[in-house]
């Protein structure tokens, strides 16, 4: 589930609600970092939510701490909130500490080096080292950062972990799949957000803005659009909340919601093109600009899309995965959710 | 904090032992010749004989009370019949409208009599029904209805015609939208009742229409002087457009709204064994992503039917989603089937695909068009 009710996600909520209005993502892409949004979510606590109790976090549900992040990208977020949990719950479950601010994460199979999301602003990288099943913690500060090209205002730096010494490294048990499993299953329920926020922005817009002595909304070929964005804006909601229920169903071996991370991912990747394009063609030029708020959306949905590999990468894996198992076993995965591992 | 209310359901494993039993009986048919594989098999392929088989196991007439032949079973155990004989391609046309529609119509509306005569042979597999809506003039404008029944002492006098009737050349009763008094002005939602005729009636003629593939199995229905008797009248007088569209939210949210074309892609998985490039597993993960996505929004409204909501808008999103990702099941599967040399096709195979190719335009037209459902989705949005 992605609740957002209950303390962690509703905390979250009123955090983003009270210092995250329209102005902070603008400013955020400015250059002026909200340094008071990330210590608020940092004083609550939220970053910990999924580390441990026995590690100084306080184990928090999933569903809720979805709904967390469900709020976070509804507020297009401009700080390493997901990020930070993510890499967080990485260095919980190899019995490490969580960092100690803000964090992003990487995992191996980019190395030596790889694509850091919010690069420039978290303090810490956390890796995961696929060949030895390590957990390793990295100082961001030291490195030598350089931004890369990217569509998201968020931005992505390089990080050459060859020649760093890491702070800390643990071996986990944690597998390649598990890890996956969690990530893009926190990307399943932004891009869901997201595309809801913009749905939301659609909506709002061409039921205000007049052309031909009536509101745009009154065009039946307007309505035919958002209709089909709105019908993939609930498949996306669907997908990630599946996904999101597996991961909370098999907290203790996350490889077990691999299948349904991975649908999420690929349903809600290919959805992308059929929601962003009407949702900037009802928007006129308005859309196009700079200074209103829908390309703060619309740039996350695209670079989410990519990040860890794009929609065509992952329908490749997961029909791979499946072509070899037998067609009972992928019916038994469409109709109950209970995939046979392969 | 979200728009639609789709409830993510984990499956019941009480559910799942049901689904052995039919996966057993089915395969079992299959395998004894009784049957062949086919697309859209809940609307193209009837056989009394198997609806009877179907009937006997326990499998039609699940939701409703023993009293009535029923058997006291949930929707949602009702849904998992539904999705097996999908899967396999079953010849379940015959019962399944009756079965789906006019059983729960007659347990709301019918009379003690009408239940206890017909219910139990819906149940057992002998009953069938057609529905009745469109007419030459009113398609997509249902509300243009004009086949009129008229109070006469007798009961209800019917004229007129309706068209596109699946199955009506074997059913036993037809629902029928008719209008009963004029419309007040222009609101011609009013003055609208579903009528139940029995098709055996003198005054009833039914031609089968021939679709594109040379197959019948829709018709036109001509009603001239038929007379019906009071209580066929279901519901309330006038009510039958309130009627009509709460019905239509409970059948467009089914599986079938999504798998009729699912024995395509299973029978290409059988023949691709093995032998699949990348390009297709590409093709087939995309697939599968929507299938179970699908199958989470379908499962999510069933249980809210369960539940005795019916969310008009969310079906309208699951049969458009659906419809859309059925035909393009069928081109991803015919861009799959490439890794084969079509000498490797075996002859089901092949009779499979075409008959896909050709049962798939009426995905989209079929119990609503697309532009419709996107329709009503546009005015739970508040954009109408
Ligand atoms: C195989 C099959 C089985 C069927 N079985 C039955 C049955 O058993 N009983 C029954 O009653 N009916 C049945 N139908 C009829 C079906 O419900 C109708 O075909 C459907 O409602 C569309 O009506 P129409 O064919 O008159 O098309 P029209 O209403 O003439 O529409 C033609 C096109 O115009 C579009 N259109 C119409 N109005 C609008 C509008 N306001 N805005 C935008 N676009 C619009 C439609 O979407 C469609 O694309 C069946 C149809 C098929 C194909």
């Amino acid at each position: 589930m992605i609740n957002t009710e209950g303390m962690v996600a509703e905390t979250a909520t009123k955090i983003y609600t009270d210092l995250c209005a329209r102005d902070v993502p603008h400013e955020a892409e400015a250059g002026r970092y909200p340094q008071a949004l990330w210590d608020a979510l940092t004083e609550n606590g939220l970053p910990l939510a999924w580390v441990s109790e026995a590690n100084g976090g306080f184990g928090a549900d999933y569903d809720e701490t979805f709904g967390a992040i469900w709020a976070s990208a509804q507020a297009a977020s401009p700080v390493p909130f997901a990020e930070t949990l993510i890499a967080n719950w990485m260095l919980d479950r190899a019995g490490l500490a969580p960092a100690d601010g803000s964090a992003s994460f990487a995992l191996s199979g980019h190395t030596p080096s790889a694509d850091i999301p919010f690069g420039m602003h978290a303090d810490k990288i956390v890796l995961f080292d696929e060949a030895h099943h390590e957990i390793s913690l990295f100082d961001n500060r030291l490195a030598v950062r350089s931004p890369e090209e990217s569509l998201s205002p968020d931005g992505m730096t390089q990080f050459i972990f060859s020649g760093h010494l890491a702070e800390q490294s643990a071996k986990t048990d944690l597998s390649r799949r598990a890890i996956e499993a969690l990530i893009l299953t926190v990307r399943a329920v932004q891009m869901a957000a997201a595309m809801e926020s913009a749905l939301n922005m659609s909506i709002d817009y061409v039921t205000q803005r007049e052309q031909f002595g009536r509101p745009l909304s009154k065009f039946q070929a307007i309505q035919q659009q958002l209709a089909v964005a709105a019908s993939e804006c609930a498949a996306a909601t669907m997908a990630a909340t599946q996904a999101a229920s597996a991961i909370a169903r098999h907290a203790d071996d996350p490889e077990q919601a691999w299948h349904e991370a991975v649908v999420a991912k690929v349903q809600i990747g290919h959805s992308i093109e059929a929601v962003t394009v009407p949702f900037h063609q009802v928007h006129g030029a308005m859309g196009y600009t700079q200074e209103y708020d829908l390309h703060h959306y619309t740039r996350r949905l695209w670079a989410w899309r990519d990040a860890l590999g794009n929609e065509h990468h992952w329908s490749k894996r997961l029909g791979e995965t499946l072509a070899v198992t037998s067609p009972d076993h992928v019916w038994k995965g469409v109709t109950t959710g209970q995939w046979i591992a392969s | 904090m979200q728009r639609f209310n789709f409830p993510v359901v984990q499956p019941d494993p009480a559910l799942e032992d049901l689904r052995g039993e039919l996966q057993a009986f089915l395969k079992e048919e299959r395998e004894a010749g009784n049957f062949r594989p086919e697309p859209e098999c809940w609307m193209a392929a009837a056989d009394p004989k198997f609806s009877r088989k179907m009937g006997k196991r326990g499998w039609i007439g699940l939701t409703w009370s023993s009293q009535y032949g029923g058997h006291d079973k949930s929707a949602l155990e009702r849904y998992i019949v539904t999705e097996e004989t999908l899967r396999s391609g079953a010849p379940v046309a015959a019962h399944w409208i009756a079965d789906r529609q006019h059983a729960p119509m007659l347990l709301a509306h019918g009379t003690e009599e009408q239940k206890l005569d017909i219910l139990p042979r819906i149940a057992a597999g002998e009953c069938y029904f057609a529905i009745g809506l469109s007419e030459p003039g009113a398609g997509s404008d249902l509300a243009n209805v004009k086949t009129k029944a008229e109070k006469v002492p007798e009961g209800w006098k019917v004229n007129g015609q309706k068209i596109w009737s699946s199955g009506a050349h074997m059913c036993h009763y037809m629902v029928a939208l008719l209008r009963t008094s004029p419309a007040d002005g222009r609101n011609r939602h009013v003055g609208l009742s579903q009528i139940m005729i029995d098709l055996s009636l003198p005054g009833v003629t039914i031609k089968p229409i021939v679709d594109l593939s040379g197959d019948a199995h829709f018709n036109e229905v001509y009603f001239e002087d038929v007379i019906v008797p009071d209580d066929c009248l279901l519901g309330e007088e006038g009510g039958g457009w309130k009627q009509v569209t709460g019905e239509l939210a409970m059948e467009r949210s089914g599986p079938e709204r999504f798998l009729s074309s699912y024995i395509t892609l299973e029978t290409a998985l059988h023949q691709l064994n093995g032998k699949m490039g990348s390009d297709s597993h590409a093709r087939l993960g995309k697939l599968i992503a929507s299938l179970r996505t699908l199958k989470g929004m379908s499962w999510g409204i069933a249980n809210l039917l369960d539940q005795g909501v019916s969310p008009e808008t969310e079906a309208a999103l699951v049969k458009d989603l659906g419809n859309r990702l059925e035909n393009d099941l069928t081109q991803q599967v015919r861009a799959m089937l490439n890794d084969l040399p079509s000498e490797d096709w075996s002859p089901d195979m092949r009779r499979i695909m075409n008959i896909g190719v050709l049962r798939s335009p009426p995905n989209t037209l079929r119990g609503g068009t697309t532009e419709v459902m996107r329709g009503i989705t546009a005015r739970q949005l508040g954009l109408r």
